[in-house]
């Protein structure tokens, strides 16, 4: 019986494995080196030492998900293919143009550019048609124009053909039949139309993620295909899934079609599982942190729901898809601090990286990093990192932070430390701040979840100077995209743009178009092999008061019987809605149902924590031993070192202590204390800071 | 005590006071009912020091940061006595502010019965009364037109809202009900930023968090006059123009000077034009905020920003010119002025600091008001229109195509929002070819909007660079001015005037075009694959790429070497002579 789900996430350094039982929920992990001239190696090394580990074979294993950022290495290293993209005639310059603003962070900073566009102007080409904002054809579309830009493309050589003509998401009329032209002239050379893929109102927005879908679909596809392929000839037939950026997975047969959707996967895997242990802990409100070499993700949960936008993006182009809202900020174990012209201490922005990496990592590096100064006040272990993969120099670190801190401040080098500490602390506790705040959310009723190898080391200081409820170290917390992508479900999301006032909701018309969604889903499902019984439609509306620009996304009930009263509902359920997130409602103000989505779900086997614990045990098998730490207000201090593994159910832990497993090291600082609860998670409480 | 006032904790204060900046910047934008704070995020947020400095300010438009120090300067003085809960209203350009549709609210941190710092934020209203709907029109030519200008006076007293003075400015300013809950936001976000600045020096207690407070002023300051000194000592000078004020049709000169001695520097105003009838005058603040905001992008677009950053620079201007004005001058169409003073500093610094300044950009803001009754509503519409021109040439690459302006990052409205909202259709949205001053790196291009009416409507608007283009620097060309022209290309042809309010007829077409910018270094030192690839993307004209880059492209766009060598060595060779 296949019964048992195995997660990859191939990151920039590490290509991470877990593996599942879907009966008892016993987990098993490893990591393995990502191997960046071809992926695929690295993969399925991966997959054998989980086998190996686990004592299953591939025919045990129900399906694989897996999670990758080729696509978002593709657009950074300028390695998508080649695109021609068709617009209405007089257009071809929107996506070049955006919508006029500079980068947000560039306020002051002449030299900050947007990115360029992924199509150059020469590959942009306008077609004589236009369709008017009702839908209507006002100018027939000019089949001749349509054949001298193919014939430009067939010039050009393009590897795939975008079209985005004006108001197509009204009427798809003309996107496809210069679609049927393309397949006719162009055999094999792949076209999005942005009917298809993103059919919503804002033509700089549709047209860049259309663009996105183009872009990446080519390679998308040949790394799929290949990594089918090796599976194949490895293990006979495997069950492939995708992980998304939206939080959902797709069969990886279809990847090749919706690109676009691909873009963030691996930290999607991070906050699907945030919202995992959100649930299985009883915390309903939490913020996932996931600290790396260079950056800090930020993620929220609300009520075991990981937050999903569809204005996010990726290195400055919008993606105008569903995908969870994840933040970023330059800050993690990589990143470098130094001292400025003016004498102030600075971590940041710009990272070690692993190459040539902290300075304790023996690899070249000079200047000082978090990590480094984590090292030299005894919060790392020299000798076990990684598990004692990897062997660190303390020597090294020392003498980093006293050439390019201490030294230049006059302070000592454990003051330089910490002092490195608190600055990225009080950095990364801002973007918590401002991404909770934004959203209106009070962070005393949240959770920290500490993810990655270094979050755990900075959770409770972060989480108490912003006043949250908790921290939550997960067990696996260092592989934890990859448990959210076994815990993930299929998913794929359908939107129509209706654009009507609630006085002029026709009811039929708007059942019609959910009914029409629906069908595009199950078909979809169907294609995917999902069992009727295992599918899950909801659906929802992005509703604005007339006059403003931007919309809020409802849920709405699912009905067979759409009538007056029904949309009247949906209209009142808005301002409540609206009160909530924005402070304020206006009851007898116009409602506009802006776009209609369906979201439907290959809901799988759900999984759990196992719970089965160690035994009451001595504290002699988890105490590892004591060793010199270094804190602010004391000084240094022998403290307790226990071992994660060994550690028993309900335990608690008082600070300062320090918990170490292979994959991540957990402080508990003083005036806190930690509880290793029955699912393995390590839950931690403190004394807020102002008691 | 835990924490000591050391150059840690100054770091960390100041992480937090930013934190509360932007924190308040959120919730304003969240609370706020009206686009222009929503969307096109025409507000901003600080906090203050107990003299009214700046200590931190939230990411938000640049612009509206300068007015709070200098009207919270003003009404230290004015107001006798802060209570904790006080929140005191103003939008006076007389008084600090920027132009009467930006409201100011201001609100102290009591601790001991006296303040210790001050939170502030500043929000354009949607109205603010005054002759027009909206306030955004030229053409006027006393402050009295403009809307209702409010003194210092406490909206809130001890967090209780005053009825009197809510009710006093609601009748006499349109849609009330918008605007009064918007001011309300502003009111709210305020006072949770003075709980988030309580808890702080709760935190590390009131000596921590003055003197760290204070050090960050020393350190911005330290960083300023590091790199003022680190320049030569002289006096330069920047110029640039207005077409015209919107009444009286001569140009209007902006001169700034700088003068630069030691670690300090001196900038005046001296030889600008006089204040004007028309309601480009510019408020004092805005003045301020053109220098600081220059300053700020050379020295270091990420620093912190404090009272210590512009300490070093004393900016002065004789009362009664354009840039300082005296009672009852307009100012609601200052940001042509200012956006000018940019120029103008860009300019006198390029004799400092040729690597760190800009070629002249568009530089004016396009702002068109469209208004009338929708036909198949029969209610009235206000259809706004801003678009992005060329930005300047840069000391190692061209110059952005379409970009917002300096001083104010805003967004276009997207075809088919406005063909779904207004009864419009837009025929054309593009690059405009060879607009950008060509240049070692050339100047960025600006677009071109063409809007047909389906509709009678009413078009009020503001924007310059008809007669005067952006300038070109070390060599580089300038770029092209702007236009409105209706029914290009017809018999019924007209080209309008960049201030005014005039009709449109339905089944006319407008077409906006944007000035570009200018370009950056002589023209022949561009490489020629940049000319080539220029040519192909149709950012210039094979024509252009002969005349102004000496670049000799055959019918397939390839570059003829021989002869553009031959073209290129002749002008050295002039050059040489």
């Amino acid at each position: 019986m296949k019964t048992f789900r195995i997660g990859v996430d191939v990151g920039g350094t590490f290509t991470d494995v877990v593996m599942v039982n879907e009966l008892t929920g016993e987990f098993h992990y490893t990591k393995t080196p990502t191997t960046h001239d071809d992926l695929t190696e690295g993969v399925l090394k991966g997959l054998d030492e989980i086998l190996q580990i686990g004592n299953v074979e591939m025919k045990d294993i129900d399906y694989i998900i897996h999670g990758t950022t080729i696509g978002t290495n593709a657009i950074i290293e300028g390695k998508g293919a080649l695109v021609g993209l068709i617009t209405t005639a007089g257009f071809e310059d929107v996506l070049e143009i955006r919508r006029v603003a500079r980068p947000q962070e560039a306020a002051f900073d002449f030299s900050c550019d947007n990115p360029a566009p992924l199509v150059p102007r020469h590959l942009r080409k306008g077609v004589i048609e236009r369709v008017n904002s009702k839908g209507e054809i006002h100018t027939p579309l000019d089949e001749a124009s349509v054949l001298s830009v193919i014939q430009v493309f067939k010039e050009n050589h393009v590897d795939a053909i975008v079209i985005s003509l004006l108001f197509s998401f009204l009427n798809q009329t003309h996107e496809k039949r210069i679609k049927e032209i393309c397949k006719k002239e162009l055999p094999g050379v792949s076209v999005s139309i942005s009917s298809e893929i993103c059919p919503e109102f804002r033509e700089y927005e549709r047209t860049c993620t259309t663009v996105m879908n183009g872009y990446l679909g080519p390679v998308i596809k040949e790394y799929m295909d290949k990594l089918i392929d090796c599976l194949k000839s490895k293990y006979g037939e495997v069950t492939l899934h995708i992980i998304q950026s939206s939080g959902g997975t797709m069969a990886a047969h279809v990847a090749g079609d919706y690109a676009a959707h691909l873009i963030n996967s691996g930290p999607a895997g991070g906050a699907i599982a945030t919202a995992f242990i959100s649930t299985l802990t009883k915390n309903e409100m939490a913020i996932g942190a996931d600290m790396g070499g260079t950056t800090f993700d930020i993620s929220i949960i609300d009520k075991n729901m990981p937050k999903t936008t569809t204005w996010g993006g990726v290195s400055n182009y919008p993606i105008k898809l569903p995908m969870v809202d994840l933040k970023t900020i330059g800050a993690g174990g990589g990143s470098i601090a130094w001292v400025d012209v003016a004498g102030a201490l600075n971590v940041g922005p710009e990272s070690a990286g692993s190459n040539p990496g902290p300075a304790c990592y023996g690899w070249g590096g000079e200047k000082p990093t978090v990590s480094d100064c984590n090292l030299a006040l005894g919060r790392l272990n020299p000798e076990f990192f990684l598990g004692g993969k990897l062997p660190l120099y303390p020597e090294k670190a020392h003498s980093a932070i006293k050439n390019y801190i201490a030294d230049k401040m006059d302070i000592s080098v454990e003051g330089a430390a910490i002092g490195v500490l608190r600055i990225v602390n009080a950095n990364m506790a801002k973007g918590i701040s401002r991404n909770s705040v934004e959203r209106g959310y009070d962070l005393r009723e949240f959770s920290l979840v500490a993810m990655g190898g270094a979050a755990a080391l900075h959770a409770v200081d972060i989480a108490r100077d912003l006043g949250m409820a908790r921290v939550i170290v997960p067990s696996m917390s260092g592989n934890f995209s990859a448990v959210g992508f076994v815990v993930a479900d299929i998913q794929h999301d359908y939107v129509k743009t209706f654009m009507k006032k609630d006085h002029e909701v026709i009811p039929e018309e708007f059942l019609q178009a959910f009914l029409e969604m629906e069908k595009d889903a199950l078909l979809q499902m169907e294609n995917e092999k999902v069992s009727v019984q295992n599918i899950e439609l909801t659906w929802s509306a992005d509703l604005r008061y007339e006059g403003q620009s931007w919309e809020l996304n409802a849920p709405i009930e699912l009905s067979k019987k759409v009538d007056v009263d029904y949309i009247k509902k949906i209209a009142q359920d808005f301002h409540q809605l609206h009160q909530t997130v924005y402070s304020y409602s206006e009851p007898m103000e116009t409602v506009e149902f802006v776009n209609l989505r369906v979201r439907a779900k290959g809901k799988n086997r759900p999984i759990t924590f196992s719970s089965e614990k160690t035994q009451i045990t001595p504290e002699n098998s988890y105490l590892k031993g004591k060793r010199n730490v270094y804190f602010e207000h004391t000084g240094w201090e022998m403290i307790p070192v226990f071992d994660r593994y060994q550690l028993p159910e309900k335990e608690r832990i008082v600070g300062p202590a320090i918990i170490e497993e292979a994959i991540s090291t957990t402080l508990i600082p003083p005036d806190s204390s930690g509880v290793m609860d029955e699912f393995g998670n390590i839950i931690i409480e403190f004394e807020t800071e102002n008691d | 005590m835990k924490y000591k006032a050391d150059a840690v904790t100054m770091q960390v204060i100041r992480y937090a006071l930013e934190a509360v900046a932007d924190d308040m910047g959120y919730n304003l934008m969240r609370m706020g009912r009206t686009t222009i704070v929503k969307e096109i995020m025409d507000i901003n947020c600080g906090v203050l020091a107990a003299d009214g400095g700046i200590l931190a300010q939230a990411h938000l438009c640049p612009l509206m940061i300068f007015s709070l120090p200098e009207t919270a300067a003003n009404m230290i003085r004015q107001v006798e006595k802060f209570n904790d809960g006080d929140i005191i209203i103003s939008n006076d350009p007389y008084l600090g502010g920027q132009h009467l549709l930006d409201v100011q609210l201001f609100s102290p941190v009591i601790i001991e019965d006296k303040p210790i710092a001050f939170v502030a934020n500043i929000a354009h209203q949607l109205d603010m009364g005054g002759a027009v709907p909206g306030g955004v029109a030229g053409g006027l030519t006393e402050i009295y037109q403009e809307g209702l200008r409010i003194p210092f006076v406490k909206l809130y007293q001890k967090g209780e809202e005053d009825p009197q003075i809510f009710s006093f400015i609601s009748n006499n300013i349109r849609i009330p009900e918008k605007t009064m809950e918007d001011i309300r936001a502003q009111a709210a976000t305020t006072m949770i930023g003075v709980e988030r600045i309580k808890a702080l020096v709760l935190k590390y207690g009131q000596d921590v968090f003055l003197k760290c407070t204070s050090m960050l002023n020393q350190y911005s300051e330290k960083k300023v006059r590091a790199f003022i000194e680190s320049v030569p000592d002289g006096d330069y000078t920047g110029i640039d123009y207005l077409d015209d004020d919107g009444i009286v049709d001569t140009p209007v000169k902006i001169q700034l000077n700088v003068h630069i001695r030691g670690d300090e520097m001196a900038v005046d105003f001296d030889g600008s034009s006089p204040q004007t009838k028309g309601n480009v005058n510019c408020p004092w603040s805005c003045t301020k905020g053109g220098v600081f905001y220059t300053m700020v992008g050379i020295v270091d677009p990420y620093m912190a920003l404090n009272s210590g950053t512009f300490a070093p620079i004393k900016v002065s201007s004789k009362k009664g010119l354009v840039t300082n004005p005296n009672l009852p001058a307009g100012v609601t169409a200052r940001s042509q002025t200012m956006t000018k003073i940019v120029e103008a500093m860009l300019r006198a610094m390029s004799g400092v600091v040729p690597d760190r300044i800009v070629a002249g950009s568009h530089g004016q803001a396009c702002t068109n008001n469209f208004s009338g009754i929708h036909p198949e509503t029969n209610k009235r519409f206000s259809y706004i229109e801003i678009q992005g021109g060329g930005g300047g040439a840069r000391p190692d690459k061209d110059g952005p195509d379409g970009q917002d302006l300096h001083l104010g990052r805003f967004m276009n409205t997207p075809v088919e929002a406005a063909e779904i909202e207004y009864p419009v259709m837009i025929e054309r949205y593009e690059f405009i070819k060879d607009s950008g001053g060509a240049g070692k790196y050339r100047g960025g291009v600006s677009t071109r909007r063409d809007i047909r009416f389906l509709t009678d409507v009413t078009w009020a608007r503001y924007s310059d660079r008809q007669k005067f283009k952006p300038l070109g620097i070390f060599g580089g060309k300038d770029g092209s001015t702007s236009s409105l022209i209706l029914n290009p290309g017809t018999s019924e042809e007209q080209k309008c005037k960049s201030k005014g309010v005039d009709q449109i007829k339905a089944g006319d077409l407008l077409s906006i075009c944007l000035p570009g910018s200018g370009g950056y270094g002589p023209p022949e030192e561009r490489q020629l694959q940049a000319v080539q690839a220029d040519v192909i993307a149709g950012k210039i004209s094979v024509q252009s790429a002969l005349e102004d880059y000496k670049v000799v492209l055959d019918e397939n766009l390839n570059i003829d070497k021989t002869a553009t060598d031959f073209l290129r060595s002749k002008k050295e060779a002039l050059h040489e002579a």
